[in-house]
């Protein structure tokens, strides 16, 4: 054992020369095959994104935020959000239109001699058929086309096209046209699809749905000409488009789902837009050189939902009192402040209809207030309920916050957190309590949230109007959906916005939502890309240079 | 062990019933064995699957789906049918390689796991080549050089594999790696010049590429893959130099070690030449059991280096009630650790004779 010992002293030096060495030589290999990093193409848009939430193209299926954001960039729809003011809509396919005196008749003029990737011509026909599919295929998206009268029975009679250069939309009422116009012609489901080529692979009747699984068939700027389920997209310029060109010839995105690495790709310059960083992230990026922060209100809201189909928050002031247990300010100027703004009115700011930043806000963290109100309520040594979120990144720390501010008032909330599938789940089969949710509308106009979020046109259980988030929440309130109505269907713009007031006042006292913030786009951009353009309804790549 | 090595001679020697040779009994058990396996696993992950309070109708349809359209895809889906008629008709998909369409892609579970697997077999082949590469010999070492400085490192370093989480770990390594001194290239397998130069024929990016001689770009799949790669190889290599280490010091305290000595044959060819051939039977075993481990997807190291693999996909399968892809996933992970404990058991084979 003695020799063994000596000879393990003389030959640890040796032993360590060697694995020193070997960890050296292989370093040295893995140095000599780096490339360092390379700034992306000129020609290109590069951008990390989390993209997993991808499973179609099929603009009758499509819900998520970036496969609409795709299709927007290569399906054109009939018009588009203004890129200068959200509000306006400016012709895109659809070169003009006219409206009938009743307002019950939209005529769209179409642009003559755009062709499909594909080379089959564009026509009235491919738009019909369009519009007609999505209601027939009935998935979510349908309900933007049945909310104004075109069911499956009276789709093919109210949209019509006369020639082959005109669309004509029969409506059943007399809708505001702008709204119509942002609801359904500048939507995903007036996208206009290649009707000969999609039905060429049509399987067992479904209109194409599974052919448009994994690609797209329509006219845009850009085409889809890759899509790697959560690996990276690929858009190339459409060469044929009848528009402008695009000043990059491809946007490249590639997914990254973690926000901490998107921040060194931008950093490093090996993405020149970064989709889903961090507060901290942007914090850190504001004193960059060479990275611009950009944000954009999006018509998202997130609030606290309460079922109020029996228990505490079946009583308004009950409600009312959660209200005043929200730290806007505190939140805001926390959590939130990279994230979104304080809101508590159902109409997003910036929307036709909505109440201004102040009335729209008039909730303050009021623990008093909120403790008379529950003694009001016949609650006055307060109650214990549950409040159930998903995976937002932010849900979990609103959720403390309100659940510590409850407890001063002997409110006992206990938090669960779940994943979002199985929180949808609950929601949607009105198994729960109260809830931290976030719901996004369509359209730039109070009855885009009033219509899915207040109004309800049928509580009982056995009704299964689950589309509507007020049905969820066991809310019905006659006196509010006639409002609506009313205010739908109100020519006069003055009288219209004095409704949506105080439909929004009487929500925010009474409503089964306590909305918190409405949230933001937000981006990290290198300044050598020129001319990024949001809106919260569309981002426009083709206006994107370098 | 020699009770045993005679019970498992006579076993593989003499003829099975009826007269057929004992391998063919002995391959027929093997394979009821694993057919049990994998059908109680697709049995117990399906039934989970259905009782888990996920919507996967929602998953399709979206959330402005009206009841009418709900209740059609409900049947659609066939969750209208009793349980045991649904796995019935699961099991004859399987027995057709036919996983079902994944909710989260909306294509056939076996087109994604063919798309994601290769990403991570890569990924996890060249982790376990560091990790034993490094992990045996530091085993060995540590071993011969027992208590001594080298020993003391091995054990800093191993418990570092062990503990430091793989997730920061990651992290820390892009920071200092990519961003600050630029050695390796960024996240993803391989920059965006590249993606599209290439068809792929084994979907191995470091193979398709050095077979279409295009160095270059192999260059770069390389540069992409050494720091994920390594870090993954830490935690194997942890395992793999601390097992190794237990193993060889019970050899090295063996009396023929001593004899070999004493007649003179050197320390290397000692240790290597005879000691570490009786642990190989082992080791081979941990090498293998890290390597399937690997295989299973490391969700963490794959989100933060933007991998687009295997755990990933069933991580986010999972998140998303997507049950085809979920049962999918787990009967490959299944087979994964099947088929390497067949494996081990045939490398037992070769390297130790007592079992033939």
């Amino acid at each position: 054992m003695a020799k063994q010992d000596q000879s393990t002293e003389t030959r640890a030096p040796r032993a360590a020369r060697y694995l020193l060495s070997s960890v050296a030589a292989v370093a040295a290999v893995c140095a000599a095959a780096t490339t360092a990093g390379a700034a992306t193409p000129k020609n290109a848009l590069v951008m990390a994104w989390n993209i997993d939430a991808i499973s179609t193209f099929d603009p009758a299926q499509v819900g998520e935020v970036v496969t609409n954001e795709i299709l927007q960039n290569t399906c054109d729809t009939l018009v588009d959000f203004d890129p200068a003011d959200e509000r306006r809509v400016v012709p895109l396919f659809a070169e003009r239109w006219d409206v009938s005196p009743d307002r019950k008749e939209i005529t769209f003029h179409l642009r003559k001699g755009a062709k499909f990737p594909s080379g089959n011509p564009v026509t009235a026909e491919d738009v019909l058929w369009s519009l007609r599919r999505v209601v027939k295929l009935n998935f979510g998206n349908a309900a933007t086309l049945t909310e104004y009268g075109f069911t499956k029975d009276t789709v093919d009679e109210r949209i019509v096209a006369p020639d082959a250069n005109t669309v004509v939309f029969k409506l059943d009422k007399a809708y505001p046209t702008t709204l119509i116009l942002q609801a359904i012609a500048a939507n995903r489901v007036a996208a206009v699809m290649d009707m000969k080529t999609i039905m060429a692979n049509e399987q067992n009747g479904d209109l194409g749905n599974k052919y448009l699984g994994t690609r797209t068939a329509c006219v845009g700027p850009y085409k889809l000409t890759r899509w790697n389920a959560g690996e990276s997209i690929v858009l190339e310029a459409n060469e044929g488009y009848w528009g402008k060109a695009p000043a990059l010839k491809r946007v490249l995105i590639r997914h990254v789902a973690e926000a901490g690495t998107q921040r060194l790709l931008l950093g490093q310059g090996d993405v020149d837009v970064a989709r889903d960083l961090t507060p901290e992230d942007v914090k850190d990026l504001e004193a960059s050189k060479d990275v611009s922060i950009l944000k954009v209100l999006r018509p998202q809201l997130f609030f606290w939902n309460f079922n109020v189909a029996d228990g505490p928050f079946s009583k308004e002031k009950v409600r009312l009192a959660m209200r005043y247990l929200i730290d806007y300010d505190g939140l805001g100027k926390t959590i939130m402040t990279y994230l979104g703004v304080p809101r508590a009115s159902f109409a997003q700011l910036g929307a036709v209809g909505a109440l201004d930043e102040k009335e729209g806000q008039p909730f303050k963290l009021d623990l008093e207030k909120a403790k008379q109100l529950l003694t009001e309520a016949g609650y006055p040594n307060g109650f214990e309920a549950s409040l159930i979120f998903g995976t937002l990144p932010h849900s979990a720390p609103i959720a403390q916050s309100v659940q510590q501010n409850a407890s001063k008032i002997g409110v006992k909330l206990s938090l669960e957190r779940m994943a979002n599938a199985q929180l949808f789940s609950k929601v949607r089969g009105r198994e729960f309590q109260s809830a931290m949710l976030a719901w996004q509308t369509g359209v730039p106009d109070a009855h885009g949230n009033a219509s899915r979020l207040v109004f309800n046109p049928d509580n009982r259980a056995e009704a299964k109007q689950t589309q509507y988030p007020s049905w969820r929440s066991s809310y019905q309130d006659l006196a509010l959906n006639a409002k609506i109505d009313e205010a739908l269907l109100e020519a006069d713009t003055a009288k219209r916005d004095a409704l949506y007031a105080e439909i929004q006042k009487d929500v925010m006292a009474k409503g089964p939502m306590a909305f918190m913030f409405q949230m933001y786009n937000i981006a990290g951009v290198r300044k050598d890309l020129k001319d990024w353009s949001w809106t919260g309804f569309k981002t426009y790549y083709a206006r994107t240079s370098k | 062990m020699s009770e045993v090595a005679e019970v498992g001679s006579r076993r593989f020697a003499s003829p099975g019933r009826k007269g057929l040779p004992s391998w063919v009994w002995a391959t027929g058990r093997t394979i009821i064995s694993v057919a049990v396996t994998l059908f109680g696993l697709a049995a117990l992950t399906f039934f989970i699957g259905r009782l888990l309070p996920l919507d996967p109708v929602a998953a399709v349809l979206g959330d402005n789906a009206t009841q009418e359209a709900y209740d059609a895809m409900y049947r659609q889906l066939g969750l209208d049918q009793p349980l045991w008629v649904q796995f019935a008709r699961y099991v004859w998909g399987i027995l057709h390689l036919d996983f079902g369409t994944a909710l989260t892609t909306g294509k056939p579970v076996m087109e994604d796991i063919a798309r994601v697997f290769p990403a991570t077999i890569e990924l996890a082949s060249v982790a376990i080549i560091i990790g034993t590469g490094f992990g045996i010999p530091m085993g060995v070492l540590a071993a011969m050089y027992r208590d001594t400085w080298i020993d003391q490192l091995s054990r800093v370093v191993g418990l570092i594999g062990y503990s430091a989480p793989n997730f920061w770990l990651g992290l820390m390594g892009l920071v200092l790696f990519y961003a600050t001194l630029g050695w390796v290239a960024g996240p993803g397998r391989i920059d965006f010049t590249y993606e599209f130069d290439l068809e792929p024929v084994t979907g191995f990016l470091l193979i398709d590429s050095a077979m279409a001689g295009n160095w270059e770009m192999f260059g770069n799949a390389f540069s992409h893959i050494i720091l994920p790669a390594s870090i993954l190889a830490f935690g194997a290599f942890a395992y793999i130099s601390r097992m190794t280490r237990s193993f060889m010091i019970e050899q090295l305290s063996q009396e023929y070690v001593v004899t070999a000595r004493v007649k003179g044959l050197s320390w290397s060819r000692t240790v290597w030449g005879h000691a570490f051939r009786n642990i190989a039977v082992q080791v081979v075993t941990v090498v293998a059991l890290s390597y399937a481990f690997l295989l299973e997807g490391a969700v963490l190291t794959e989100t933060v280096f933007a991998w687009p693999g295997f755990g990933r996909y069933l991580t986010n399968a999972l998140l998303a009630g997507d049950m085809n892809a979920v049962v999918g996933c787990t009967l490959l992970v299944g087979v994964i650790f099947v088929t390497l404990n067949l494996l081990c058991d045939l490398l037992y084979r070769v390297f130790d004779p007592r079992t033939r």
